[in-house]
């Protein structure tokens, strides 16, 4: 569905039903340079089991228009002004990666709009190599290169897929090259604050890490779990890329911990 | 590297799309010889129907085997997704009739393989879908053909038989500046000499029964989605772009961006249309597409042995191949194709239609038969077998003439070869010198 944030037209997939405020949301934030197709293989199940979801593509993302947003804190706000646009008064709220920076600002700003927080391959900062960003500023399809062979594990390296006949690397690849990816990579090197703000909620909170994570390595996920008193399920034989590497087993764990809370 | 893979092409041929998982640690890849899946509840089937995720369900539709291949050809071309399908013809009817309705219009090139031509000219008409003809290489000819219901541009890398190279890039431009797909069917090129992806075509299509199976044991085909194209913005594609009601009001690009046509092609073509592959027959191909690399070096290099060897005798009328300067493509070849631009040849022999056939009749080691792309080495004589079906003048159109001879050349020694074809050369000039 479309809606208008800060006069911007903002797509937001609903998991392939229409939205309805009325039922318990679950908000899905995708990661640097992604949009919400990372979500596919867990939000239609949402929409289709009693939930209403809500994906969207961050501003300049993919099918949202208006600029790209600078700092992790103003995505968080964007996300507060978000949900404020589609009338959702709280949300369970998952982040995959910078996804999860964003959330633990949207519930830092608005910690009244946060039911749950699901983080899923993340960590409190996510430091970034600046000749990445360099290369993300000459080009979104370059850095997306680089950025790949790290974020996805060993299976999908070796052509694995969740989805028959499908290479995962080359649509996260189509899609991280048109978005930009650039301006996400430099707010996640910005932000540096996401373990304080971490031990500064008070949230039901759960995070679903990777054995083979490379990019944001589990004993980083393990820290900030610490500091949000959450719950952790670690994912071994898998990388950075969880929602689409192993889209079956975050999504059992989303289920579990959405239904305790809700 | 490909786009898909970060593996070198000779070893995604070998590991893509499988790792040794089973209960038995199978190295080699299993034949999946089912039909169905057991769900291990009814919630599982349901979310498997209503794509909340991904598995499988009926082997019309995927199969755990033919997905092992299509996640390799695909990881090979480049591809955000492939779907195998039971030939190289329904692979191009898959596509065509995904992506066009009555009403629509194809532009094709007019060297492809005659049953392509076929299936342009004759069976898609007959659903209100008009293709026209041009040469491929004309870029005004192109530019003028395109109408408000073009839905795609076609043509195959090396065109069959005339071997014409297509010049990927510049049509690919044509095709993009108009909002339309280019669809490139890639058979006589292979992944492992030319990624038509890398110079711009966005669904490259192939008759894997060929060069990538290798061994002429099983017919087969693929389709890869290129994930390039942007069906939005081209606004020609509603198919894809506005909700389809027989699967809940998806919206493919939506739901999916870079794999929509794969997705919709899978939705909708296996199930409606059913030309699923077999596993088993993904298996022999399987066996074949693991040496793709290491056969098509010694394709290419016995190919340009036996073109320098046919050019120098004096019973050999003619001889065509890209790599030749004579090659009215010669240089889009070398562009495309810098390791060879394939392994078929043509040549003319004295004698005419005639010298021809005689010399089919008289080598033993090639084999006379419809196809290419076995290990073993093929001759036929198009004009009274795969093209027989057009009009003289279609059939010039399409770059066969009468005395054509076409050769896909195998992997045997070279020396061999050319003792067979002397044979042969032999019994033409006996019937030229009797004319």
């Amino acid at each position: 569905m479309e809606l208008l944030v800060k006069g911007n037209k903002t797509y937001a997939a609903t998991g392939g039903k229409e939205f309805d405020n009325k039922l318990a949301t679950v908000l899905f934030i995708h990661g640097s340079g992604l949009d919400h197709r990372s979500w596919a293989l867990q939000t239609r199940w949402f929409a289709y089991n009693g939930f209403s979801v809500l994906a969207p593509d961050l501003p300049g993302h993919s099918l949202s228009e208006g600029e790209p947003l600078e700092s992790i804190e103003e995505m968080g706000l964007w996300l507060a002004q978000f949900l404020t646009a589609a009338s959702v008064d709280s949300a369970h709220v998952v982040g995959h990666s910078q996804g999860f920076l964003c959330a633990l600002e949207l519930a830092r700003q608005a910690p009244e709009k946060v039911k749950t927080l699901t983080g899923i391959g993340t960590a409190g900062a996510i430091p970034v190599n600046p000749a990445l960003i360099e290369a993300a500023l000459e080009s979104a399809g370059k850095a997306a290169e680089m950025l790949l062979q790290w974020g996805f594990g060993n299976r999908s390296h070796l052509g694995m897929s969740a989805v028959p006949g499908m290479q995962p690397i080359a649509i996260g690849r189509a899609i991280m090259s048109k978005n930009p990816l650039a301006t996400d990579l430099q707010a996640c090197a910005n932000y540096t604050t996401g373990e304080t703000v971490a031990s500064s909620l008070d949230i039901p909170s759960h995070l679903i890490i990777a054995g083979q994570d490379r990019l944001t390595p589990l004993k980083a996920g393990k820290r900030l779990a610490q500091k949000l008193k959450a719950e952790i399920t670690v994912i071994e034989d898998y990388g950075h890329m969880l929602p689409i590497e192993a889209p079956r087993r975050c999504l059992h764990r989303l289920r579990e911990t959405i239904a305790a809370f809700n | 590297m490909s786009r898909s893979s970060y593996l070198k092409p000779d070893t995604i041929a070998l590991h893509s799309g499988y790792v040794p998982e089973s209960d038995h640690g199978s190295r080699a890849v299993p034949i999946y010889q089912t039909t169905s899946y057991v769900f291990e509840s009814v919630s599982t089937g349901s979310s498997l129907f209503n794509v909340e995720q991904g598995g499988h369900i009926y082997s019309r539709i995927t199969n755990p085997t033919v997905a092992v291949l299509e996640q390799r050809i695909a990881a090979l071309e480049g591809g955000t997704g492939a779907i195998c399908t039971a030939s190289g013809m329904s692979a191009l009817f898959s596509t065509f009739i995904t992506l066009c309705s009555s009403g629509d219009h194809i532009i094709s090139a007019t060297q492809i393989y005659g049953s392509t031509a076929t299936l342009l000219r004759h069976t898609i008409s007959r659903l209100g879908i008009d293709c026209s003809f041009v040469p491929i290489n004309d870029e005004a000819a192109l530019g003028d053909a395109i109408q408000p219901n073009t839905k795609l541009i076609f043509c195959e890398s090396i065109g069959n038989p005339g071997l014409e190279v297509a010049d990927i890039p510049q049509i690919a431009q044509i095709a993009s500046d108009a909002g339309i797909p280019l669809v490139v069917d890639a058979t006589f090129a292979t992944p492992s000499l030319c990624c038509a992806i890398d110079h711009g075509a966005n669904i490259v299509v192939h008759s894997i029964t060929k060069w990538i199976g290798g061994h002429g044991l099983a017919v087969g085909g693929a389709i890869v989605d290129g994930g390039s194209f942007d069906w939005q913005a081209s606004g020609r594609f509603p198919e894809l772009t506005e909700p389809y009601a027989p699967f809940h009001g998806i919206k493919f690009w939506e739901e999916f961006g870079p794999s929509a046509l794969a997705m919709k092609i899978r939705a909708e073509s296996m199930r409606d249309i059913g030309a699923a592959l077999s596993p088993h027959s993904a298996f022999l191909i399987l066996q074949g597409i693991e040496t793709l690399g290491m056969r098509m070096k010694k394709h290419v290099e016995n190919t340009k042995d036996l073109i320098e060897w046919l050019q120098s005798r004096e019973d050999v009328t003619w001889v065509n191949h890209p790599d030749i300067d004579s090659n009215p493509s010669h240089t889009i070849a070398q562009k495309l194709f810098p390791k060879g631009a394939g392994s078929v040849l043509c040549f003319g022999v004295v004698g005419g239609r005639a010298g021809g056939a005689a010399f089919i009749d008289s080598v033993q080691l090639a084999s006379n038969l419809a196809n290419v792309g076995d290990s073993r080495t093929l001759v036929l004589h198009p004009g009274t077998t795969t093209h027989s079906r057009l009009s003289p003048e279609d059939m010039l159109n399409a770059g066969v003439s009468e005395d054509m001879i076409r050769v896909s050349v195998g992997i045997e020694d070279i020396v061999d070869i050319k003792a067979d074809f002397a044979h042969g050369l032999r019994a033409a000039k006996l019937v030229a010198v009797d004319q």
